[in-house]
């Protein structure tokens, strides 16, 4: 076991993290809290002081979700204390701690399609019979909730069905903002936006610390972190295990304590052997599997033209509402472009343009959706289900499943992509997100793709199952199979792929060769402003 | 503070206490999940201590004739709430097939035949009912409620002016306690009601579409994008439903003897009330068949009961839906967001 610098609060308060010792909103001292035989808290400690933003790190299962539902008084916790502004806080339900001031917005992001902008952020405030306030003052309140948030227009009345995810994900923070909180707590509340609305959140953050409020929030973004926090508390099977002001914590010390591990040096060695294995891989016949012909996505927008190989990881980026998610969705005809076609090439070379949803399935185009609560998961269902429900079109006689053959094939998949995932009979919705991304991802590997279109298939997976799957994408690739891998983390696309598709406005900006380009040429892209280089279409 | 260095495993209780059973959450859906099936045998032997003279066989016999028309009648219903839907129909086709079925016989047709043309009426039937629903973007709810007023009307209007025809007798023995089938000495409607279960089981557990079944009700959309054949699902499932509603009119008319187009009425809510006692969640994507047949025998296990105590059919009504409410209660606390690590 690694050593790892374990919370002390006599410690801390001689080590203050600003200059002057502040004091503490929340205390939270060995909370523990099971769901059956499964501990998912078994010692959490936390101290968030005023005016402090704080983060709360771990791996997937480490119980940050857990502790955050306890502080939200969703779940009750079976042992240890809470106080909050110096008292013993009971946290017994959502009203209550609502009231005292807690406000969160969940990973999920939770609203009501049907009901327009404004209703959903004043959600749950009205009372059986009457209002809470006027619509006068619930226009302002949201519509200045909504700005300080940095979206200038947002139409108040608009149902909430027509709105992107991470305009959802804006409308469930500006409902907690709109009331009178002193702890904000974020879980993964700002995973589905795009870099520069969560920088015009992190600056509204930052603005609320002079006054006093505090914050606490979840996030697998390193960068994100050790930009926004002034503090971090790693968590690990359910353990507090380290608690350090962010000056005085290192990337890698945080890495290694969330993991466990003496060092991260052996996880990345390992994703560099796998790439260096993938980039050998050049002798694989490199032919086209899909061409993109003049393919214009929104009226006005230019054509684009281009070719996606055999074994080769397509990155697609852009700004939120760029048309990147449309490019996706016209790959696999799940929206129909303006003009222009996707062809699916077959091995001798031959075109067959592709109409349908069901024609890019007969052709081996298979789309993992980025929303997997409401487009991927079956959750009632057990994973095995899960995995196997579109598998069963190939493995049945008459109708009647070959579920040996099937429970072969999950067997094989959960081994090569690590799965873990208990029993093959256990519920889906049980499972960590990453775990249920990799069951979707599984959906269609098991039906040996031609090629993968995935949509932000990383959004919510905690750091080491991202290692593996960045892996186990490698692997699938150097198979042969071509990936079109949709992301809003430029990192991860330029460590993953070998060309970057920047779209802006609509059209095609940049195709970027991932090994030349840097950060700052996809920023600079993503914002419509030329890059350096380009790689060839 | 827990800051000494304890392993996990050391701060864990030895052993789950019933304490913590009772309190842990996640237990509670294990346990709901067993409710019906711990009913039926309670309930049975609280019929025979309460009921005098009831443990004899064709009383028993008599309870399960009673299961066997509400457990083949709820059995499509099943996969079609299991799929997302509901059935509102299954009434009105009852009735129509014991109207036909008496109608015809007595007017000379071979049983088989009218078998066989039933058959061709409940495809029709289902078909609509599902397509109607898929076309046309509504819930099968209300293309069935349509369907119930349509079948319902054509019953209504046939039999009108007569008030005769007539069933084949062994039909008649099917549904009576001393009937036999063959060798064995149970009635037919018994048997044929196990061996629809035993099928109805296999199917979902085993069959493509059985499965489909549970994730086209589980999310439409995930169903879509995994290339889950939907509308065919909901197809099958409707097209069931009616085959068994036609089965059990069928098994009426043995019953009633005569034309009659309201023998299906009071299965109007009944094989809801099956399957929902029986755990199938209204909202689809789970539950199964064993489990409405439970349903099936508590329901009639209750009404048995209550009228061997001597209440009324209002009393009944009132027992069932309190049951109904405390059921779906219990089986509404599964596994939550809430609880999810």
């Amino acid at each position: 076991m690694a050593t790892v610098n374990r919370l002390d609060p006599a410690q801390s308060e001689l080590q203050p993290p600003s200059e002057q010792a502040r004091e503490q909103l929340l205390i939270v001292e060995g909370v523990a809290r099971s769901f059956g035989e499964t501990k998912a808290l078994v010692a959490a400690d936390l101290a968030v002081a005023t005016g402090e933003i704080h983060a709360l790190i771990g791996e997937n299962g480490s119980g940050k979700s857990t502790l955050i539902k306890i502080l939200s008084g969703v779940i009750p916790p079976a042992s240890g204390n809470l106080l909050w502004s110096g008292r013993a806080a009971k946290f017994s339900n959502p009203r209550d701690v609502q009231a005292d001031g807690i406000a969160t917005v969940f990973q999920e992001t939770l609203v009501v399609p049907e009901l327009s902008v404004r209703d959903n952020v004043y959600i749950g405030t009205d009372g059986l019979f009457r209002y809470g306030r006027r619509k006068r003052d619930e226009v302002t309140g949201a519509s200045a909730a909504i700005r300080a948030l940095g979206i200038d227009q947002l139409d108040l009345d608009r149902p909430a069905w027509t709105l992107s995810l991470a305009e959802r994900q804006l409308v469930t923070i500006a409902r907690a903002i709109v009331r009178p909180w002193r702890l904000l707590i974020l879980d993964e509340g700002t995973s589905a936006l795009d870099a520069s609305q969560r920088d015009r959140v992190f600056d509204y953050l930052r603005s609320k610390r002079t006054e006093g409020k505090s914050v606490l929030f979840t996030s697998h973004r390193m960068d994100e972190v050790f930009d926004l926090a002034d503090r971090i508390t790693v968590l690990r099977m359910g353990r507090t295990v380290s608690s350090y002001p962010v000056g005085d914590a290192s990337q890698h010390q945080v890495l290694v304590d969330m993991s466990g591990r003496e060092s991260v040096e052996d996880l990345e060695a390992a994703a560099e052997h796998a790439s260096d294995a993938g980039a050998g891989e050049g002798g694989l016949a490199h032919g086209a599997v899909l061409r993109v012909e003049d393919l214009v996505l929104r009226h006005g927008a230019s054509p684009i033209s281009l070719e996606l190989r055999r074994g080769e990881i397509l990155g697609v980026a852009g700004l939120e509402g760029q048309g990147q998610v449309e490019f996706v969705e016209c790959l696999c005809a799940l929206r129909r472009a303006t003009s222009g076609r996707v062809l699916s090439i077959d091995n001798e070379g031959h075109g067959a343009a592709i109409h349908s949803y069901a024609d890019a399935n007969r052709h081996g185009i298979r789309y993992v959706p980025r929303d997997r609560r409401h487009e991927g998961m079956f959750a009632p269902l057990s994973v095995f289900d899960n995995f196997a429900m579109a598998l069963w079109s190939k493995l049945n006689v008459f109708g009647v499943l070959k579920r040996n053959e099937a429970k072969r094939r999950y067997r094989e998949y959960s081994d090569a992509s690590h799965l873990v995932a208990g029993s093959k009979g256990r519920s889906v919705s049980t499972l960590s997100g990453g775990n249920q991304q990799k069951i979707l991802l599984g959906r269609w590997v098991a039906m040996n793709p031609r090629t993968l279109v995935l949509n932000d298939p990383l959004r919510g997976v905690d750091v080491r199952t991202r290692e593996d799957l960045y892996q186990y994408f490698r692997s699938l690739a150097s198979n042969g199979i071509a990936i079109v891998f949709l992301s809003t983390e430029i990192i991860e696309l330029l460590r993953l792929t070998e060309r970057i598709a920047v779209f802006h406005e609509g059209h095609l900006h940049a195709l970027l060769e991932s090994k030349k380009a840097t950060d700052t040429n996809v920023v600079a892209a993503m914002f419509g402003r030329d890059p350096e280089h380009h790689a060839d279409a | 503070m827990a800051h000494t260095a304890t392993t996990p495993d050391a701060l864990a209780p030895p052993q789950a206490t019933i304490d913590s059973v009772l309190r842990s959450a996640a237990n509670w859906p294990n346990f709901s999940r067993a409710i019906p099936y711990l009913l039926v045998p309670c309930l049975f032997v609280f019929c025979v201590l309460t009921i005098p003279g009831y443990f004899n066989k064709s009383s028993i016999l008599s309870l399960f004739i009673l299961s066997s028309f509400l457990g083949l009648a709820s059995l499509g219903q099943t996969m079609t709430v299991i799929a997302g839907g509901v059935d509102l129909s299954i009434a009105a086709v009852m009735g129509l097939a014991e109207i036909i079925l008496t109608q015809r016989y007595a007017g000379g047709w071979p049983f088989w035949e009218i078998c066989l043309a039933l058959a061709g009426l409940a495809i029709l039937i289902g078909s609509v009912n599902a397509l109607s629903s898929v076309i046309l973007h509504v819930h099968p709810l209300i293309t069935s409620f349509g369907m119930s007023l349509v079948v319902g009307g054509i019953a209504l209007e046939w039999s009108h002016g007569f008030t005769t025809g007539s069933a084949p007798s062994w039909l008649t023995s099917c549904v009576s306690p001393i009937g036999k089938t063959g060798p064995i000495p149970v009635p037919g409607i018994v048997v044929a009601w196990i061996v629809a279960a035993v099928l109805a089981i296999a199917f979902m557990r085993l069959t493509r579409i059985g499965r489909e079944i549970y994730a086209t009700g589980a999310n439409p959309t995930a169903a879509r994008l995994a290339r889950v054949r939907s509308t065919w699902t909901l197809v099958a499932a409707f097209v069931i439903s009616a085959m068994c509603a036609s089965i059990a009119g069928v098994f009426f008319a043995g019953y009633s003897g005569i034309a009659d187009s309201t023998v299906g009425q009071p299965y109007f809510f009944e094989t809801i009330t099956a399957v929902v006692i029986g755990g199938t969640s209204l909202l689809g994507g789970r539950g199964g068949y064993g489990r409405t047949a439970m349903g099936a025998l508590i329901v009639a296990e209750l009404t048995t009961l209550l009228v061997g105590l001597g209440f009324n059919e209002s009393t009944q009504e009132l027992v069932l839906g309190i049951l109904i409410i405390v059921l779906a209660s219990a089986y509404g606390r599964e596994l939550r967001v809430s609880a999810r690590i």
